[in-house]
C-alpha cells in the first residue's frame, strides 16, 4: 500500500526532472520545478503514514512555505528578464558566460 | 477496497497531468496541467490521513501559486510567436527518458524493499490541525522560526526587484 504511493513519487519527480532538462521556456522549467517539490512532499507524508509520527507532515509544512517563496521570487525574476530581452527563451537569458 | 480505486484515479489524473505540463507548449495549458496535478495530489494526502496537509495543498498550491502562476502568463500576454522555438524538445525528452528510466527502476526496487506494516489504522488526531500544530510549536519550534525569516527575506527580496525596475524607468 504505501509503496504504491512512493513508487507514484518516483515517477512524479522523473517528470519533473524531464521537463527541466528538455524544455526551454522558463514558466515551464519553474513549473516542473514545483512538480518535482510536490513529488518530495508526497514521499514525506507517504513515510509519516508509514511511521505513523507526524514529523514528516510537519516538514511537508515547511517544503510547501518554501515553494510558495520560490514561485513568488522566480516569477519576479521572471517578469523582469521579460522586460530585460521580451522573451521567454532560457537559451537568451545566459549572461554569466565568462 | 475502494481506497484503492481512489488511489488509482487520482495516481492516474496526476501522472497525466504532469505528463501535460512537460509536453504542451503554451504555459498557459502546463498552468492548468499543474493544477490538476495539484488537486489529485490533495486527494491523495486525504487517502494518506494526512489532513492539514490536505487543506494546505489546496489553499497553498492549487490555490495560491497555480492562481500566481495563471496571472503572470496573462499579465505578460504571451503569444504564439513569443514562445521560445522548442523543436527538439521531443529528443531530449526521449534521451532523458532513456537516462532516467533505470534510476527510477533502481528507486522503485529499493521502495519495493521497505518493509510495510499492513492496513495499519492511525488514531482519530493523526494529521489533524490540532495535533500537527502541536508538535509544530513544541519539536519543531526552531525550523519554524527559521522558515518565517526565510518569508521576510523573501518579501524584502521582492520589494528591492520591484524597486529596481522603478529606478530604471525613471
Amino acid at each position: 500500500m504505501i509503496e504504491d504511493y512512493l513508487v507514484l513519487s518516483v515517477i512524479l519527480f522523473c517528470i519533473g526532472i524531464l521537463g527541466v532538462i528538455s524544455r526551454r521556456n522558463v514558466f515551464t522549467v519553474l513549473m516542473s520545478i514545483e512538480l518535482m517539490l510536490n513529488a518530495a512532499n508526497l514521499a514525506f507524508v507517504a513515510f509519516a503514514r508509514l511511521n505513523e509520527t507526524m514529523d514528516g507532515q510537519i516538514l511537508a509544512m515547511m517544503v510547501i512555505a518554501v515553494a510558495a517563496a520560490e514561485a513568488a521570487l522566480g516569477l519576479a525574476v521572471i517578469i523582469l528578464l521579460h522586460r530585460q530581452k521580451g522573451r521567454l527563451d532560457s537559451n537568451v537569458f545566459s549572461l554569466l558566460k565568462g | 477496497m475502494y481506497i484503492d480505486t481512489l488511489f488509482s484515479i487520482f495516481a492516474l489524473t496526476a501522472v497525466a497531468g504532469s505528463l501535460g505540463l512537460v509536453l504542451f507548449r503554451h504555459p498557459m495549458r502546463s498552468a492548468l496541467c499543474l493544477a490538476v496535478t495539484m488537486i489529485s495530489l490533495a486527494g491523495i494526502y486525504a487517502l494518506l490521513s494526512a489532513k492539514l496537509i490536505f487543506l494546505l495543498q489546496l489553499i497553498v498550491y492549487a490555490g495560491a501559486v497555480t492562481a500566481l502562476i495563471v496571472f503572470i502568463i496573462m499579465f505578460l500576454n504571451l503569444r504564439e510567436k513569443d514562445l521560445p522555438e522548442e523543436n527538439e524538445r521531443f529528443t531530449y525528452f526521449i534521451g532523458g527518458a532513456v537516462v532516467l528510466i533505470p534510476v527510477a527502476w533502481f528507486m522503485i526496487k529499493v521502495m519495493k524493499s521497505i518493509p510495510e506494516v499492513k492496513n495499519s489504522i492511525v488514531g482519530n488526531g493523526f494529521g489533524s490541525i490540532k495535533e500537527v500544530g502541536q508538535m509544530l510549536f513544541t519539536n519543531w519550534l526552531v525550523p519554524f522560526e527559521i522558515i518565517s525569516l526565510l518569508l521576510l527575506v523573501t518579501l524584502i527580496g521582492a520589494v528591492v526587484l520591484a524597486g529596481i525596475r522603478r529606478e530604471s524607468n525613471d
